[in-house]
C-alpha cells in the first residue's frame, strides 16, 4: 500500500512536468495550427535560462518548499526568456512562411536542432544540477505513511498547480481568455468579430511557451539538466496531448495527469509478477494512449471543450 | 437619390487564381434589405465575403458611404460599422452563449452591457440559454445568436449569408422575421439567400448573380414578378 502511494505522488511530480509541456503543445496546436516539434527544447530553452538566472539570483535570502527564493526568481526569468525566444521565433520564422500545416511541422523540427545545437554550443553536452542542496524525505510523510515524498516534490506540484490554476482563471474569467477561446474555436469567425487574432497568437506563444520553460525547469530540478531533456520528454507530451484531444487545452491537462501516472506507476507491473521493467514506462503510456484512442477517436476531451 | 451606404463598383475577386466575381456592380441603399439570388456557383457569398474584407477585390472598389473599404482587414472593418454573419460554423461552439454575445463586442468603446442586455431582450431564446453552451443550440437558436453576436456592435450595414440554410421552413420564416425586425430598428442588411422567393418577398430591392455578375437587378417586387427571372432563376413561374 506505502508501495502505491508512493508511486502515486512521483506520478503526481511526473504529470505536473508533462501538464506544464503538453498545455502549450496543445495551444499551438489549437491556434496556430500545426504540431510544434521545437516545443521540447522550449522547454529546454526555459530550463538553461533558469540555470543561468540562479547563477546571478541563487544567493537570494529565504526559501520556499525548501527552495531558495532565488530559485522562484529564476522561474520566472526562464519563462520570460523562452516565451521571449517562441515569439521571435514566430515572427521571423513561422509567420512569414506560407505553409500548410505540414510545412510548419517540419520547420519546426529545424528550429528545435537550431534551439539545441545552440544550448550544445553555449553550455555543452554535460550534465547540470542547480545549485540547490537536496534535502531528505519529508520526516512527518515518512513516519506516517512510508512515503518517500521531498520538499522538492512538493514545491513542483504546487508550482504546476499554481501556474495551471492562474491559466484556467485566464481563460474562464478574462476578456483576453475569451478572445483566446475563441480564436481556437474559430478563428474566422474571431477575425469576423473584431478579435485581433494576429495578438492572441503572439500571447498563446508566450503562454504555452512559459508553462513549457516551467516544465523544463521542474524536469530538471527533479532529474538534472542537459540540452536534450526537452526533447526527450517530447514524446510523452505528445501523448498526453494526443491522450487528452488535441487542440484542447483542459485535455492536455487531463492527459498529462493520466500519462504521467502511468508513467510512474510502472513498476508495479513488476511487483505483482509481470516482467516489464520500468525501461518499458514510456511504450506503457504509448499503448495506453493507443487504447484510449481505439475507444475514443477524439481523445478523453476531444468532445468537451 | 442620396449615396449609397455600401457601394460595390466593377469588382473582380476570388480564391487564389479562381476568379468568381466579374465585373460586379451593386449598391445597397440606407435603410433597405438587398437580396442577392442565384444559382449555385453563381457567387453570392463570395460578394459578401470581398465586401468583409476576407478576401481582396482584385481590381475595383468597395465603399462605405464614401470610405474605400476593399482590401480592409475584416477586424477593422467591423469597426466602422459593417457586420457579417457568415453561413456557417457562425458561432463559437465551445463558447457559452453569453461569451459569443461578449466576444460579438470586443471591438466596442463600451456600453457592451446596455446593448448586451437590450440583446436579450429581444431574443428571450438567448436570455434562457445564457450559460449553455452554443453547439447545443438547435439550427434556429444558433441563427438568432450568429445575428445577435453581429448586432453587438450595433452596425450601418449587416450582410447576411443565407440566414435559411439548413433550417425547417417554419423556422426560416422565424429567421426572415427576425432580419426583418433588425432592419425596420435602422440596420441596412445585405442578404444572400438560395431560397430566392423568401429572400426577395422580404427584401426593398434584389440582384439576380450569375457567373460573377449581376444579370438582373430591380425591386425585389418586380423581380418576382418578372417571367425571365422567374423561369431562370426563381424555379419556375412567375407568382402571378
Amino acid at each position: 500500500m506505502a508501495q502505491i502511494l508512493q508511486y502515486l505522488a512521483n506520478g503526481l511530480v511526473y504529470s505536473s512536468i508533462i501538464i506544464l509541456g503538453s498545455i502549450g503543445l496543445s495551444l499551438v496546436y489549437s491556434i496556430a495550427d500545426f504540431a510544434n516539434f521545437a516545443h521540447g527544447d522550449t522547454m529546454t530553452v526555459g530550463a538553461y535560462g533558469a540555470f543561468v538566472a540562479f547563477g546571478l539570483f541563487g544567493g537570494m535570502g529565504g526559501s520556499l518548499l525548501g527552495l531558495p527564493l532565488g530559485f522562484y526568481v529564476s522561474l520566472l526569468v526562464g519563462m520570460a526568456l523562452a516565451a521571449a525566444i517562441a515569439v521571435l521565433t514566430h515572427l521571423a520564422v513561422y509567420e512569414p512562411l506560407d505553409t500548410d500545416s505540414i510545412g510548419l511541422l517540419i520547420t519546426s523540427i529545424g528550429v528545435a536542432f537550431v534551439y539545441r545545437a545552440s544550448l550544445m554550443g553555449v553550455f555543452g553536452t554535460d550534465f547540470l544540477q542547480y545549485d540547490i542542496t537536496r534535502s531528505g524525505p519529508i520526516p512527518f510523510l515518512l513516519e506516517n505513511f512510508d512515503v518517500a515524498i521531498t520538499q522538492r516534490d512538493v514545491a513542483i506540484v504546487v508550482s504546476a498547480a499554481v501556474l495551471v490554476g492562474s491559466l484556467h482563471f485566464l481563460l474562464q474569467r478574462t476578456t483576453l481568455g475569451r478572445k483566446m477561446r475563441a480564436t481556437a474555436d474559430n478563428p474566422d469567425l474571431a477575425r469576423v468579430s473584431g478579435i485581433r487574432t494576429d495578438r492572441v497568437i503572439l500571447v498563446m506563444w508566450v503562454i504555452g511557451s512559459a508553462l513549457a520553460a516551467a516544465g523544463g525547469v521542474f524536469l530538471a530540478l527533479y532529474s538534472q539538466l542537459d540540452p536534450r531533456i526537452g526533447f526527450g520528454i517530447l514524446l510523452v507530451v505528445f501523448a498526453a496531448v494526443i491522450v487528452g484531444g488535441i487542440g484542447s487545452v483542459y485535455g492536455a491537462m487531463l492527459g498529462g495527469l493520466l500519462i504521467g501516472m502511468i508513467h510512474e506507476l510502472t513498476p508495479l507491473l513488476g511487483d505483482v509478477g509481470i516482467p516489464i521493467g520500468t525501461a518499458y514506462a514510456p511504450a506503457i503510456a504509448f499503448v495506453i494512449m493507443v487504447a484510449v484512442l481505439l475507444v475514443k477517436p477524439r481523445g478523453i476531451a476531444g468532445d468537451l471543450t | 437619390m442620396s449615396q449609397p451606404i455600401l457601394t460595390v463598383e466593377g469588382v473582380d475577386s476570388g480564391y487564389g487564381e479562381v476568379q468568381v466575381l466579374d465585373d460586379l456592380s451593386l449598391t445597397l441603399e440606407e435603410g433597405e434589405i438587398a437580396c442577392l439570388v442565384g444559382p449555385n456557383g453563381a457567387g453570392k457569398s463570395t460578394v459578401l465575403k470581398t465586401v468583409f474584407g476576407m478576401l481582396e477585390p482584385w481590381t475595383g472598389s468597395v465603399r462605405l458611404g464614401d470610405r474605400e473599404i476593399g482590401g480592409m482587414a475584416p477586424e477593422d472593418i467591423v469597426r466602422i460599422g459593417v457586420g457579417y454573419v457568415p453561413q456557417t460554423e457562425n458561432v463559437f461552439g465551445s463558447l457559452t452563449i453569453d461569451e459569443n454575445l461578449r466576444m460579438g463586442g470586443v471591438a466596442r468603446d463600451g456600453g457592451l452591457e446596455e446593448v448586451v442586455t437590450e440583446l436579450y431582450d429581444r431574443f428571450p431564446i438567448l436570455d434562457e440559454k445564457r450559460t449553455a453552451k452554443a453547439k447545443t443550440l438547435s439550427g434556429g437558436q444558433r441563427q438568432v445568436l450568429a445575428f445577435a453576436r453581429a448586432l453587438v456592435m450595433e452596425p450601418d450595414v449587416l450582410l447576411i449569408d443565407e440566414p435559411s440554410a439548413g433550417l425547417a421552413p417554419n423556422t426560416a420564416a422565424e429567421v426572415f422575421e427576425d432580419v426583418v425586425t433588425v432592419n425596420e430598428l435602422g440596420t441596412s442588411i445585405l442578404m444572400v439567400e438560395q431560397n430566392a422567393r423568401e429572400g426577395l418577398g422580404i427584401s426593398d430591392r434584389g440582384f439576380v448573380l450569375d457567373q460573377g455578375s449581376v444579370e438582373f437587378e430591380g425591386d425585389a417586387a418586380s423581380l418576382l414578378d418578372d417571367p425571365e427571372v422567374s423561369r431562370l432563376y426563381l424555379g419556375g413561374e412567375s407568382r402571378h
